[in-house]
């Protein structure tokens, strides 16, 4: 019988830091964005997408991470309005199947287990996505208690054989009205996103 | 352990298996490995002895509660500890260590 390497992950405590991926906003984003003649940009040498208008900043995250990085607006109306979205190499679950994933993502987005939202599925459907197929998921949650609410859209893709995706979250007092211009801005983001070089993961 | 069980599949493909150790009871993992869906084995070690074999400690931080601190222990197939890092997972790190493992297993 093959014998097996044992890996013993001594996580003696399920207090873990949650929020140690703490994004920042950059301003010029310089050592890692680079423009083409296209229009799009670079990120970081790897990435090449349509970047949002200039009233968006650029988010990364500076230690762990819950994301790679993304863009953020503050918008008209009280707190909570502002719409962000991001690119992210490991969201939520474990499946590499699409349907399977967005299951076991939407367990943990946004926390909803942890806040009083309530998450609803507005939309799933196929997309193209980075050249290959895709699942993309509308949804909208209502948080009474603390009156606010947020709808989103998740785009599941495949770099190499793992999932990746890309999400939208515009949140809202639970009386405000949400702006269909930022969900037609991260269309563009994701839509035009390539990959320029292989993922850690594809190399292994 | 999210990371853990989204790289199953590579750790596998190394011949590596993994197991999670907590001082929460039987019950408790049960029902968080229910909410993760995570499918690998996670062992309930309340007394902390088993941490205590691999140097792990009780964090002096908060007294007079039972919390420990993070290690990954990655340990060969003739039992020798070959890799011991405090902290978060750093998931490419381990990968790249069991990959290199295997590559020395299969050459022996």
């Amino acid at each position: 019988m093959r014998k097996k390497t044992f890996v013993i992950f001594c996580c003696l405590s399920f207090i873990a830091l949650w929020m140690a991926g703490c994004a920042t906003t950059e301003r010029s984003g310089k050592s890692k964005v680079k423009w083409t003649p296209q229009g799009t940009v670079i990120w970081d040498k790897e990435f090449e997408f349509l970047p949002p208008p200039k009233e968006w900043s650029i988010i990364t995250v500076e230690v762990g991470g819950e994301f790679g990085f993304g863009f953020m607006r503050v918008e008209k109306g009280a707190f909570p309005s502002q719409s962000t979205f991001v690119y992210d190499e490991e969201p939520f679950g474990c499946s590499l199947n699409f349907e399977k994933r967005q299951e076991e993502f939407f367990k943990r987005y946004l926390w909803t287990t942890a806040m009083t939202l309530d998450m609803k599925i507005l939309e799933k459907k196929k997309v193209t996505v980075a050249g290959g197929e895709g699942l993309a998921v509308v949804t909208e949650g209502q948080d009474p208690v603390k009156k606010e609410k947020v709808k989103s859209k998740v785009v599941f893709g495949k770099r190499g054989e793992r999932v990746v995706s890309w999400y939208l979250t515009q949140w809202r007092q639970i009386d405000g009205a949400y702006d269909d211009s930022a969900f037609q801005v991260f269309d563009t983001f994701w839509g035009s996103f390539k990959y320029l070089k292989k993922s850690f993961y594809e190399t292994l | 352990m999210e990371g853990h069980q989204r790289n199953l599949y590579l750790y596998d493909r190394y011949n590596t298996r993994v197991a999670g150790v907590s001082v929460d009871d039987v019950t408790t993992l049960k029902y968080w490995a229910k909410s993760m869906d995570v499918t690998f084995p996670l062992l309930s070690n309340v007394t902390g002895f088993l941490g205590s074999s691999f140097g792990v400690s009780p964090s002096p931080e908060i007294k007079g509660y039972p919390v420990f601190g993070r290690r990954t222990v990655i340990v060969d197939k003739a039992g020798i500890i070959r890799y011991v890092k405090d902290g978060s997972p750093d998931f490419k790190d381990i990968l790249l260590f069991l990959k290199k493992l295997n590559q020395e297993g299969g050459k022996s």
